[in-house]
């Protein structure tokens, strides 16, 4: 099912994300389901989708759509997420093709994260195009055309799904962008990762015009070391101190349930103002079904 | 200008080992601007060759070595040390290097032509002797009449050609904090020029087939192929 016909009956959405093994899922005899299986097994019940990272932080793995087919060959709701790193615009577009073909309905369309930052720094970059270009490249074949205008045997059928970073300042640049999102294709949005509600809350304002759902973004705050890393490290997120002392102030034993009441609150306040939720919980997917619970009625 | 970097002397060794006499041929142009193979340079390599116990038979340095020109009008006066070496060392960028091994070929000279310096990009000075930054990728149709004068091609690490990804810190890029962010420097020039509603404007995907390798420049009819 496409998540813009969730959005579209007027359903807050819950998604959780996945990122998949660094390794191949043909299973022998006695195997233990990868990670992004029982990952996804975990919040099964109490999320509408699942995104799947495509190579995420730019660290090889298994491939977003062989991953998505698994997920969907198991009854969940795949988000297929493509990045614009790797691929130039004939791969991307036949990609799109495949996913559709293999059952994929949702995709997000992202620029990925630069390749230095992951575990290949050599590899060449491709950025062919940028996301706003894939979003418009997406809609033509949905509307049965490629990029270049030839005409389709059959047009896809995707929803098209494209991210927006509240915290970047100036916020009116990632704003001018996020409309070029939507005039290109973009159906909805998921945020990056957002711990402080005026922020979320500045861009709900600036963004009220936009006519599209916006799915409020939130990585799971593990371990102080892991609020601390992400302020140095990962771009675009600012983790607040408050966060970090919180953590620091649990035994190691009582960072799971401290983690969670801290995503609740978080989601409580700031969900609201959107039309749905998106967690990141890199690994603690077992405490997404306890925030979920704890934020019904709420949302 | 075109610029350089010195490859590591080991490398170098490597690279002219088995070969006793040698020439050393540098640039005045942009190496020199880089300090990596003018006159002085030039002088420098052939001691360090000398310490090692080749022998330099010549050290010569053109005034642009990308010019088959320039670079004949300076060995022309020295065909008979060129001669006598058995390989050439180029302090120069890779064109340098190649329009040398032409102008060899053309001298009916059968001689391997080794490079010094690794070449890394058009580079623009921004203080002399200190600091060269690259600004231009030589793509084939400039969009910076639409950018306010910044290439995002070029500056953005991921050459995005509609807007920042979100990666952007502090107004400094994912890729490297010491770098700004190319579309934070071009939305505020633009802001400042009052133009940036502008940038709403969808930027179509690059033709690369202007970047498809190896370009031609038809200087006379003004054409690439």
């Amino acid at each position: 099912m496409k998540l813009t016909e969730l959005f579209d009956k007027g359903e807050f959405v819950i998604t959780s994300e996945v990122g998949p093994v660094k390794g191949c899922l043909r299973s022998s005899n006695g195997d233990e389901p990868p990670r992004c299986a029982r990952e996804a097994e975990m919040v099964r019940e109490c999320v509408h989708a699942i995104n799947v990272t495509d190579n995420q932080s730019a660290v090889m793995r298994l491939g977003s759509l062989a991953a998505s087919v698994k997920l969907r060959g198991k009854g969940f709701e795949p988000i297929y997420q493509m990045t614009c790193r790797d691929r130039n615009r004939i791969a991307l577009q036949s990609d799109l093709l495949g996913a559709c073909s293999l059952g994929i309905d949702n995709v997000l369309c992202l620029t990925g994260d630069y390749t230095s930052l992951g575990d290949h720094k050599a590899a060449k970059s491709v950025f062919d195009i940028d996301s706003v270009q894939l979003l418009k490249i997406a809609k033509g074949l949905n509307e049965g055309h490629d990029m270049m205008g030839n005409t389709l045997t059959k047009s896809t059928d995707l929803a098209l799904g494209a991210v927006v970073n509240p915290n970047f300042e100036p916020l009116d640049l990632q704003l001018l962008k996020m409309e070029k999102k939507i005039e290109a294709g973009a159906q909805f949005f998921q945020t990056q990762a957002v711990y402080d509600p005026a922020v979320f809350e500045k861009m709900v304002k600036k963004t009220e015009g936009f006519g599209v759902p916006i799915q409020y973004g939130i990585v799971v705050i593990k371990s102080p070391q892991m609020g601390r890393f992400m302020n140095e490290n990962v771009s675009g997120i600012t983790v607040p101190d408050r966060i970090i002392e919180e953590m620091s102030s649990v035994s190691k034993e009582d960072r799971k349930k401290r983690a969670t009441e801290i995503t609740t609150e978080l989601v409580r306040e700031i969900a609201p103002m959107a039309q749905g939720v998106h967690f990141m919980p890199l690994g603690w997917s077992d405490i997404v079904p306890t925030v979920v619970d704890a934020i019904k009625g709420t949302v | 200008m075109i610029g350089t970097i010195p490859k590591p002397f080991e490398e170098i060794m490597d690279a002219v080992a088995g070969y006793e006499k040698l020439a050393v041929i540098g640039c005045d142009g942009c190496a020199k601007v880089c300090m990596t193979g003018g006159s002085d340079q030039v002088e420098e390599m052939a001691e360090k060759l000398r310490n090692q116990g080749k022998n330099v038979v010549l050290a010569v340095t053109p005034d642009r070595t990308c010019y088959v020109s320039k670079t004949r009008t300076a060995l022309d006066p020295h065909m008979d040390e060129l001669k006598q070496a058995e390989a050439v060392v180029i302090l120069g960028c890779g064109g340098a290097a190649q329009i040398t091994r032409k102008v060899t070929e053309d001298y009916e000279l059968t001689i391997p032509v080794k490079i010094g310096l690794d070449s890394v990009g058009h580079m623009d000075t921004l203080v002399m002797g200190e600091l060269a930054l690259e600004q231009c990728q030589e793509c084939g149709e400039c969009i910076l009449n639409e950018t306010g004068g910044i290439c995002p091609v070029t500056k953005c690490a991921k050459s995005l050609l509609n807007g920042p990804c979100g990666g952007a810190q502090n107004g400094k890029c994912e890729v490297d904090s010491e770098r700004d962010c190319a579309w934070i420097l071009i939305y505020n020039r633009m802001t400042a020029l009052g133009e940036s509603d502008k940038l709403r404007r969808f930027m179509d995907a690059k033709d690369y087939s202007k970047m498809a390798k190896p370009r031609t420049l038809n200087i006379k009819e003004r054409r690439v192929a």
